[in-house]
């Protein structure tokens, strides 16, 4: 019997902790149960073991998100000069959001923002947070809207399944969360800054080492090509515009190309196979439609 | 005695709690800005701007969308990436939909890596230049910009797609 009077509230306070799974809010309601006298320490391990439940990169905010992007893209800007053109920048955009609209993830917290980098190697990166970049070479090499539509969703697929995130060493996660929990003030205090910076900058190179030297691990490649040909044809692009990327790529060994896409990319002829068995298991396969190229044409004709 | 009385309170929490949360569907904005749209359409016209931290009521649901209402009533379409769900609003018991998020939810979602984290490693790499990022975050493609480039390429629902 005293077990059962012990059991029944503590059960029907883990019911609580349940429902109420937002920290903030938890704390909030935890402390407004009148009646229940749970004492302070009580109180902060319950707030402490919901915080404790963030510690993988699916629980990294949209904010935060956008802020280790925006490191990680002034890093890529380090290694690379931006072609400045207003024309094939708005037109890139454009392309690019028409995509995102149609892809898993068409929202996210400032925007998917699309540059390109003044380079002949054939390349193109996305940073978390949706900082999507690609070479003129790579712009070059397009001969229509399809396919670079089908380059830019490919991008769009590394940030909607967030692979930049989960390229972050579980060990770091842990240690930022460790010490943005102890922090209870509105701004960290110098220690907690200095500590938490430490680990943002091996954030940062986590995801740079892998986004600029090694590129992603293999199946978060063939992932981001299913996600390309998906998003593609609800856009109603031609998916075949990826197929055709992939194909000026196979046995392509300009210095170029081995230089930028090749290392940090898995072999064309496997992403080939595997794209057009994506594009067979669609019930319909869009067209391209000549005002497409057309005006592809149009805005990348002044490209040097 | 004061035990009984206790789990009374406890039972009454847990039920009240379910009522909350079945009752009234709270949806958060969690990006920095989103549109209120007239119908379920990314190019759609703009009804209101809401900013990250503003609680919306869900009135219904369509394709990815949530119709929603405003706390000032404006009725219109967020797409479902925009918003998280409040999953507890025990504190709507008696309070009215709060307009903002709590003080607790902003000082926690504006922690972790943030601004201040960022202006920390800018003063630490002075190396590293954020002109061009800056620059890349106001590039923007407006609704009316991308229904004409859709129209005009025949895209998305222009091409035939939902």
């Amino acid at each position: 019997m005293k077990a059962a009077r012990t059991f029944i509230p503590a059960l029907l306070l883990a019911a609580i902790i349940l429902m109420l799974s937002g920290c903030a809010e938890l704390k909030q309601g935890v402390e407004s149960l009148p009646g229940v006298k749970l004492s302070t320490s009580d109180t902060q391990a319950v707030i402490k073991t919901t915080k404790a439940l963030r510690k993988s990169f699916s629980d990294i905010t949209e904010e935060e998100e956008y802020y280790i992007g925006r490191s990680v893209s002034a890093l890529i800007l380090s290694k690379y000069n931006v072609y400045n053109n207003n024309a094939v920048t708005r037109y890139v955009n454009t392309v690019g959001n028409a995509v995102v609209v149609y892809s898993d993830r068409p929202e996210i917290y400032a925007g998917y923002h699309f540059l390109v980098l003044d380079s002949d190697e054939v390349n193109a990166l996305a940073a978390p947070g949706g900082f999507i970049f690609i070479t003129k070479g790579l712009l070059k090499r397009c001969v229509d809207e399809e396919m670079l539509a089908g380059i830019l969703a490919h991008e769009v697929g590394h940030v909607s399944a967030k692979h930049g995130l989960r390229s972050i060493k579980k060990s770091r996660l842990i240690d930022a969360f460790k010490i943005m929990g102890q922090e209870t003030a509105a701004k960290y205090g110098p220690d907690e800054l200095s500590q938490l910076s430490d680990v943002f900058e091996d954030v940062l190179g986590d995801i740079s080492e892998r986004l600029i030297e090694r590129g992603y691990d293999r199946k978060y490649e063939y992932e981001a090509d299913r996600l390309s040909v998906k998003f593609m044809s609800k856009t109603c692009y031609d998916p075949n515009g990826l197929v055709d990327f992939l194909k000026t790529m196979v046995d392509d060994s300009s210095k170029d190309s081995v230089h930028g896409w090749f290392r940090t990319h898995p072999s064309a002829k496997d992403r080939l196979i595997r794209a057009r068995k994506e594009i067979s298991a669609l019930k319909t396969v869009p067209q391209k439609v000549a005002v497409r190229t057309t005006r592809f044409k149009e805005a990348v004709k002044l490209l040097k | 005695m004061r035990k009984i009385s206790r789990i009374k309170f406890l039972i009454f929490a847990v039920l009240t709690a379910f009522a909350v949360v079945l009752a009234a569907e709270t949806l958060i904005v969690k990006v920095q800005t989103t549109n209120l749209r007239k119908e379920p359409k990314f190019y759609s016209q703009t009804v209101a701007v809401l900013k990250a931290g503003e609680m919306v009521e869900k009135i219904s649901t369509y394709d990815g969308w949530y119709k929603v209402r405003t706390s000032k009533g404006i009725e219109g379409w967020l797409h479902s990436s925009s918003v998280r769900e409040k999953r507890f609003s025990l504190l709507a018991m008696d309070r009215s939909i709060q307009t903002t998020a709590s003080v607790d939810e902003v000082a926690l979602a504006s922690k972790g890596f943030n601004k201040q984290v960022e202006k920390k490693y800018k003063a630490d790499h002075t190396e590293i230049s954020f002109v061009w990022v800056d620059k890349m975050i106001k590039f923007k493609v407006t609704p009316e910009q991308l229904r004409k480039f859709l129209k005009k390429g025949k895209l998305g629902e222009f091409g035939g797609a939902k």
